[in-house]
């Protein structure tokens, strides 16, 4: 981006200024351009919300981060670099390059390191952050060449990155990627000395943009991908199956097809942590089969789920794969070397993102390219829960859908545990609000300061809802969240995943919240999204008529005419009430 | 209208966007208030990516009209 292109998107923003969501961005020099563009980043990346950008004093990191602990916004940008360790690793301190004055010097890295370690850690109670370490050069104050290393920089490098190994176990401390920087600004065009020494700024407009891009996509970071669905001849492995053979087809090194094998181990990785790995493929069943079930695949069948073997058209496949998986097209990948078959399949499902599968020396784009659409901040339980809980869920539906399967709810063995903590430190529950699009009671979504800061609030509760029956676990997969006034509940937020559809976990959800609250009436803040008509439809069960955008009523005494029979065990799985949480609960 | 007073126009816009085209060509750091150091800094850099050349940093305070800015970008830079 330009400087002139992120001025006008700020200059825009000037004129809303109302109803900005907040963030601090920290560092110890004139944040000058980079506040600019992380503005302007912002702004693009909240579509088009209004951003505020707080800034701190020059020259004084540990007190910027002291402040923002008193001031505390749900986001945090923190900008670590050399001179905030000590002035003398800068070009506007003099304090002497002396070979003697350098023990000095790396111990005061050592002890400024420990400080920010700890502020750092207390701002994370309050605010997630984006962190990024020391980006510009050491200044030329070593005694050797510049080909030679000292090992008094190897040690500085080390105490820094040592230092970012420990913040980045800290779940709400994210660590700006250093090879990412590296691609979009490489390291000796990062340094504008002019501009740092005129107005103490030290970074290049091209550096400035890349930080500030990097920061903003790490406290608000895209939806990741939830599926990908391969083709196999010639993608997942080497070769035709239907004509060179089941063992003829290959993954490895021997064969000049390592990149094969390289493939089949990224998307093992991916199943692992829960993405949906589909197979999409005109092949003869049986032999495509016997080849998945080949003992050296990297990925074993039992990782992809579904498998479409057939000689239909492609996008065929891939409707049956998307309504197995319950997910739209937008959420999933596509990959396939035919350009006729992706062209097909673009055609059919428009928001779907296909990727040729490339050649040898283009494996290593493809998987960049795959890591930055599926990766995410951490991975949950219910990550590793998920594919398991998708193929458990193709076996309920298909009994469930059963004509003999008279009452077949009550022979699940299901299971509800409700959890009304309001624990901050659960990201599944915002994930669950902001990634579900069907059962959603009005698409609201939330930063994470948003969500901390509702949370934080009085009178809000949060009800999280887990799942499990003779299939399987489902996890986590509803989440409803308000506040509650007397006997009234006001239902600001309710999800649940499309997994758990066909089990009236929506009724046990809404019995749960009477009972715990004792509640006489739950109002909904309801808002038609175009495409939330699983719960619309569920609602309507209760109004006898379709539900206009508003706030919907429902009296408790209507609730218990209506539902119909709730069939599975509940309990709730920790104590409190959601209105008066113990303090530990709380921010 | 002279290529280079647009251009220029356009870059002073971007920092002082309250200014109408009349005030820009007239203004200076004694007639604009928003224009302190930093807005001079930026208003440089602005210049430099606009007009494709590099302005050394250490002069801005010479710069303190939009007639001398203009007058230093027609002699220095290379497609004025």
């Amino acid at each position: 981006m330009k400087l002139a292109d992120a001025l006008d998107l700020s200059n825009r923003l000037n004129e809303h200024p109302t109803g900005a969501t907040r963030v601090w961005l920290i560092c110890g020099f004139t944040p000058l351009h980079l506040s600019t563009f992380f503005k302007a980043h912002a702004h693009l990346r909240l579509a088009e919300q209004s951003v505020e950008v707080i800034t701190g004093r020059f020259g004084d990191l540990a007190g910027n981060i002291e402040r923002a602990i008193e001031q505390p916004v749900g986001e945090t940008a923190v900008v670590l670099e050399w001179t905030d360790f000590d002035p003398r690793l800068g070009l506007r301190g003099v304090g002497g390059w002396s070979v003697r004055a350098l023990p000095d010097i790396e111990f005061e890295v050592k002890k400024r390191l420990a400080q920010f370690g700890s502020a750092l850690d207390r701002l994370s109670q309050k605010s997630l952050i984006a962190l990024s370490g020391p980006t510009l050069p050491l200044p030329p104050l070593a005694y050797t060449s510049a080909a030679q290393e000292t090992a008094f920089e190897l040690r500085l490098r080390a105490m820094t990155e040592s230092f970012l190994a420990e913040a980045a176990q800290n779940r709400s401390i994210r660590i700006l990627s250093q090879a990412a920087l590296d691609v979009e600004s490489p390291v000796g065009q990062r340094l504008d000395v002019g501009l740092e020494l005129a107005a103490g700024f030290p970074y290049t407009l091209r550096h400035a943009d890349a930080v500030a891009d990097l920061l903003v996509q790490l406290l608000f970071p895209p939806q990741p991908k939830k599926g990908l669905i391969t083709d196999l001849d010639d993608t997942l492995w080497h070769g035709l199956v239907g004509e060179d053979g089941v063992e003829s087809v290959t993954w490895d090194l021997q064969h000049h097809a390592q990149h094969h094998g390289v493939y089949q181990q990224f998307l093992a990785a991916l199943a692992e942590r829960g993405i949906l790995i589909g197979i999409a493929s005109k092949n003869d069943p049986a032999l495509a089969m016997q080849a998945l079930e080949r003992l050296d695949i990297l990925i074993p069948p039992s990782a992809l789920c579904p498998i479409e073997l057939n000689w239909e058209p492609k996008s065929a496949s891939v409707e049956r794969i998307l309504r197995a998986w319950n997910i739209g097209a937008r959420d999933v990948v596509f990959v396939d070397d035919s350009p006729m078959e992706r062209s097909e399949v673009q055609a059919a499902f428009p928001e779907i993102t296909c990727f040729a599968f490339p050649g040898a020396a283009s494996i290593w784009g493809l998987l960049l390219q795959l890591r930055g659409l599926f990766g995410k901040p951490e991975i949950l339980a219910e990550d590793w829960l998920r594919a398991s809980s998708i193929r458990a869920n193709v076996r309920f539906q298909q009994e469930y859908s059963h004509p003999s399967s008279r009452d077949f709810l009550s022979n699940v063995c299901g299971t509800i545990s409700i959890d009304f903590s309001k624990n901050p430190k659960d990201r599944r529950a915002l994930e669950l609000v902001n990634k579900t699009t069907q059962f959603n009671l009005n698409g609201r979504r939330y930063t994470e300061g948003e969500w901390l800061t509702h949370l934080s609030s009085k009178n809000s509760f949060l009800a999280t809802l887990s799942y499990e029956d003779k299939f399987g676990s489902l996890g986590k997969i509803a989440v409803a969240t308000g506040s509650c006034d007397g006997d009234v509940i006001r239902v600001r937020t309710w999800v649940m995943s499309c997994r758990a559809f066909s089990r009236r976990i929506e009724h046990h959800m809404l019995e749960s919240l009477f009972t715990h609250f004792d509640a006489s009436k739950i109002e909904c803040e309801y808002k038609s999204t175009g495409r939330n008509g699983p719960f619309r439809e569920f609602f309507e069960g209760f109004l006898d008529s379709v539900p206009a955008s508003g706030i919907l009523y429902l009296m408790k005494s209507d609730f218990a005419i209506k539902r119909p029979s709730l069939p599975h065990k509940t309990k709730e799985v920790t104590g409190g009430s959601g209105c008066r949480p113990s303090s530990e609960m709380l921010l | 209208m002279d290529q280079d007073v647009a251009r220029l126009q356009k870059c002073f816009s971007k920092i002082f966007p309250d200014l109408s085209a009349e005030q820009i060509v007239n203004a200076s750091v004694g007639t604009v208030r928003a224009w302190d150091s930093l807005a001079s800094v930026t208003l440089l850099t602005l210049v430099s990516e606009e007009f494709n050349f590099t302005m050394d940093m250490d002069r801005f305070e010479e710069f303190t009209s939009f007639e001398s800015l203009l007058k230093h970008i027609r002699a220095t830079a290379p497609h004025a």
